[in-house]
């Protein structure tokens, strides 16, 4: 066998025993519910903000202390803990996926990410507040 | 339905753009069929009238294309808003440089400017390529068919091809009452535009996508001359001709890459150059790739190895810039990716564009395999083009896992489609959790291994090396970069041990490989090439390279933050989530200095900008000195800006500012500011819990506790036997009106009753009441209140990016190596 031959089966190795284990680096969406049961473990958890409940960032009392209560897919309403300042346009979200993990009742989380309403819908707003003119 | 006759409409230009972007999807596809059939045809006449054919017809779609290009321009720059795309993407305020931004944040415009560059060198190509324009002109021209029809805008059934930029606003929703109205275009929301998302007003917007776009458009001249050899059976010839655009194509691509990375860490407030976001890695992966194709040719030049993976390298490397083009266009990443791009429900045909290219190209491969001219001998581990192929393998494997990595919501779908996620009762694939460390702890290893080689294989010869030689021209270069490894680990104490001591070992090794990688082609350009600059070009750019991964090493593993908040640090600091929990913002109320690392920094106040009035500037004033009543040793001021608050927006869209030094860079910007329209004018008392030492800010200044005293004696405050009392001793700094004395008092009476006496300051409206003891934690409770106009302050982050200028430097020396390269091979 030629030895380029044997260096590629070799790398082909090494690549699907690499994603094997790579898999194993990889997150999964949870409910609050399910994510309990996974105390400690970092985890994704997609839902809206729940309007009606308060959205607390102060940064005279804590610049690094941000924190609301998300409904999930399962409607379950959790509080959320932050430690970073309010998002723009956060209470405009229409979709959060929060990076994090629970503790106790709270879910902590490291990362953010809003989907917000895109411009196609401004626009669809645009033509209806057209239509009382 | 009867016919309205709308007023002030400009609807030719619209008409003439939308014949165009057909003339030119029609003059494609002839030029397409007229180069197929010159390759294919027998006799030479018909061979020229064919290939006649199919130049002009490419000619007629590259002035078609120009010509949308040029009426979509107009369309925007007119302020034309009865058009959606000028509608969306631009307003009226908009300087004129942001015109082309605005052209390029829409899908249909960036699809146009991906279609002008590869009619450009269509173009070049046709009236340069000679005997190879028939088989290549076929492959581009082909490109550009489908290119075209993402810009058609027809309806075959149901189904929509492409989008149509020049979509008049009373087409896109036909049914919506406002286009009863022929005046409608003097109503309040056509009169100006959506305008052009904040994040994009910047200069970088200008010119990173066309620089970027032609990166893409270029790597098909390398994959065109790849399919072009193997469809006409002339395997090994092309291989000339396509070098320098395959270099040219790296180059480019490199720079529209490294751009985005200078944009993001510049303007972006993403924190740093590259964050192995989807779309950064998507426009990455072909690069990889290509540059793996240009080692491979290179060796199949020398030696005659490795033709089949240089065919695979350039076919794969179009493949995946049409994958990345998919990926960030389709909407797939929706959840995975900062950067939104909104599905166009164009998704099918994105996929269709890659199969058409991929299918074919690998299929002909496969098919092909057993003619691609081979050498049987097998190829000496002491050759150049045995380790050239090493290393082509090893930029794979990296492209392999980011690909993967990256292509996680593709999994999904895939799992989904096939039926697999129900058949074991998979949960969908979310990315991992540290996303940064999950592609960092494998593409470490592989940068390390790829800089070790960058630095040896040159002084490898093709076909034999004598050992000896190559170890005596490399021992001074391996002891000069051990030296120097040892040298910066020692005096820049790289010690990042966050994720544990293996990975540490790997920032060394890559420490090591990287400066290894720059010594030792420094050292070839002497020993090897004896100072032939004209022939350098790869060394060069090898410097580059090792350069970048040095800057990427140190400016990564020695970032710091600056704007570490201390407060509550003590809770959880020795804990190991203190690391990822990192407290990094900081409020500065207006007019006070905070200290930051090694500096004070001082919120002076904001102006508006003077050419975009929406624009705040923030005044922040850094002086460097240890205590707060030293001189300042050093004194500069940054002015972070921000757009507040803009186009009924609640927030903040913020730009960075900088302060650069040769070594590093320190990197400031605003994360909040007060909300205007939250009211605070209700009056409670605000607890706070503090221990002695502490300082609690007000509007105008600070409250330090200072001490507690027992049996305090104040004018309020008339003690009774048996009384506990506590009075806390609180100094008042205020910036205007001068420092105070506080003491409010904590009783307890009767051993039960627990009272308070507060004391207050008339002159600030501010009272403190000393409300509880928590003698466990060693702290107490303070309650403050003071009638107070809004305070003023921000909250920024700030960043130390040591370094940061290597990386720099490193793209720039490796874009000269690229051009010195390419001169190099056109000359020959």
């Amino acid at each position: 066998m030629k030895k380029t031959s044997i260096i590629l089966l070799v790398v082909i190795a090494a690549c699907v025993a690499g994603m094997v284990m790579l898999v194993g680096d990889f997150s999964t969406y949870e409910t609050f519910a399910t994510a309990k049961k996974k105390e400690g473990k970092e985890i994704k958890v997609i839902g809206a903000l729940d309007k009606s409940k308060e959205v607390i960032y102060d940064p005279v009392t804590d610049a690094n202390y941000f924190s609301f209560y998300m409904k999930d897919k399962s409607g379950e309403v959790t509080k959320v803990v932050f430690n970073g300042t309010r998002p723009t346009d956060f209470e405009k979200s229409t979709e959060l996926v929060l990076t994090g993990k629970m503790k106790g009742s709270e879910f902590h989380c490291t990362q953010i990410l809003m989907k917000c309403p895109s411009k196609y819908k401004d626009q669809q707003t645009a033509n209806s507040v057209a239509e009382n003119i | 339905m009867e016919k309205i006759n709308y007023i002030g409409e400009h609807l030719l230009p619209g008409q003439l753009g939308h014949f165009f972007s057909v003339l030119a999807f029609v003059a494609s596809l002839v030029a397409t069929v007229a180069y197929y059939c010159s390759v294919r045809a027998k006799d030479e006449p018909a061979k020229e009238s064919w290939r006649k054919m199919g130049r002009w017809s490419f000619y007629v779609q590259a002035i078609s294309i120009f010509a949308v290009f040029a009426l979509l321009y107009y369309i925007i720059s007119n302020h034309l808003f009865e058009y959606k795309y000028a509608w969306q993407h631009s307003s009226r305020d908009l300087e004129t440089k942001y015109l082309f931004a605005c052209f390029w944040e829409g899908q249909e415009g960036s699809f146009l400017l991906w279609s002008v560059w590869q009619s450009v060198l269509g173009l070049i190509l046709a009236n340069t390529s000679k005997k190879w324009e028939a088989p290549v002109m076929t492959f581009i021209a082909f490109s550009q068919v489908m290119m075209g029809s993402m810009l058609l805008g027809i309806y075959i059934g149901d189904h929509r091809i492409g989008s149509n930029p020049f979509l008049l606003m009373r087409q896109d929703s036909p049914e919506s009452p406002v286009f009863q109205n022929p005046n409608y275009l003097q109503f309040k929301q056509f009169i100006d535009g959506n305008g052009l998302n904040e994040l994009l007003k910047n200069y970088w917007m200008v010119i990173h996508p066309p620089v970027l776009f032609l990166g893409f458009a270029s790597v098909l001249v390398p994959f065109a001359y790849a399919m072009a050899g193997l469809w006409t059976r002339k395997y090994g010839e092309w291989i000339k001709a396509a070098l320098p655009w395959a270099l040219f194509s790296a180059m480019m691509l490199g720079t529209g890459i490294m751009m985005g990375a200078a944009w993001a860490y510049e303007s972006l407030t993403f924190g740093g150059y590259w964050a192995w976001d989807p779309v950064e890695n998507a426009s990455l992966v072909p690069w990889l790739t290509l540059v793996a194709g240009v080692h491979t040719l290179l060796a199949y030049r020398h030696s005659g190895h490795a033709l089949r993976s240089t065919f695979f390298f350039f076919i794969i490397s179009y493949t995946l810039v049409l994958y990345s083009s998919f990926l960030t266009k389709s909407g797939i990443l929706g959840q995975t990716s900062v950067h939104s791009f909104t599905d166009m429900g164009m998704s099918g045909q994105l996929l269709i564009s890659m199969a058409v290219f991929a299918i074919p190209g690998f299929w002909m491969l496969i098919r092909r395999n057993k003619d691609i001219p081979k050498i049987h001998k097998e190829e000496s581990t002491y050759s150049r083009e045995f380790w050239l192929f090493v290393g082509a393998l090893i930029l794979m494997v990296s492209a392999i896992q980011i690909t993967f990595s990256t292509s996680i919501p593709v999994w999904n779908k895939l799992l989904d489609l096939f039926g697999l996620k129900k058949l074991f009762n998979l949960d969908d694939f979310a990315t991992p959790g540290d996303v940064t460390f999950h592609y960092n702890q494998v593409q470490i290893w592989l940068a390390s291994i790829l800089g070790l080689l960058t630095a040896v294989v040159q002084y490898l010869k093709y076909k034999d090396t004598p050992k000896n030689t190559v170890l005596k021209k490399l021992a001074w270069p391996t002891l000069i970069a051990l030296g120097i490894t040892v040298l910066i680990g020692w005096v820049g104490r790289i010690n990042y041990i966050e994720y544990g001591a293996g990975f540490l070992v790997a920032i060394y090794l890559m420490l090591f490989a990287s400066v290894y990688a720059v010594v030792a082609n420094f050292g070839y350009i002497f020993t090897g090439l004896k100072g032939k600059m004209k022939s350098a070009g790869a060394s060069v750019a090898h410097i580059g390279f090792g350069l970048v991964l040095l800057g990427v090493l140190i400016s990564s593993s020695k970032k710091q933050v600056l704007s570490v908040d201390s407060m509550g640090m003590l809770t959880g600091y020795f804990t190991k989530e203190s690391g990822q929990n990192s407290r990094e913002n900081v409020m500065l109320p207006k007019g006070l200095p905070v200290q930051m690392g090694p500096y004070f920094v001082t919120y002076k106040g904001d102006s508006v900008g003077t050419a975009d009035k929406d624009k705040t500037f923030f005044i922040m004033e850094y002086e460097k000195k240890d205590r707060l009543e030293d001189a300042a040793t050093e004194r500069f001021t940054l002015y972070p800006d921000a757009y507040l608050n803009v186009r009924g927006q609640e927030g903040i869209t913020p730009n960075p500012d900088s302060k650069h030094y040769l070594t590093r860079d320190i990197f400031t910007y605003i994360t909040a500011v007060p909300r205007k329209d939250v009211v605070t004018d209700s009056l409670p008392y605000t607890p706070h819990t503090i221990k002695q030492g502490d300082t609690i800010f007000f509007s105008k200044g600070f409250i330090v506790l200072t001490g507690l005293k027992t049996q305090p004696v104040t004018k309020n405050y008339h003690a009774e036997p048996g009384d506990i009392a506590v009075g806390a001793e609180l100094y008042v700094h205020t910036r205007e009106n001068g420092d105070f004395n506080l003491q409010p008092v904590y009783f307890i009476r009767d051993s039960s009753f627990q009272g308070n006496v507060p004391d207050t300051l008339a002159p600030l409206s501010l009272a403190v009441k000393f409300t509880k003891i928590l003698p466990n934690e060693n702290k107490v409770e303070l309650e403050i209140k003071e009638s107070r106009e809004p305070m003023d302050y921000v909250v920024l982050k700030a960043l130390v990016f040591p370094y940061i200028n290597v990386l720099w430097i490193g793209i720039l020396t490796m874009m000269a190596g690229f051009v010195m390269s390419i001169i190099q091979r056109i000359r020959r």
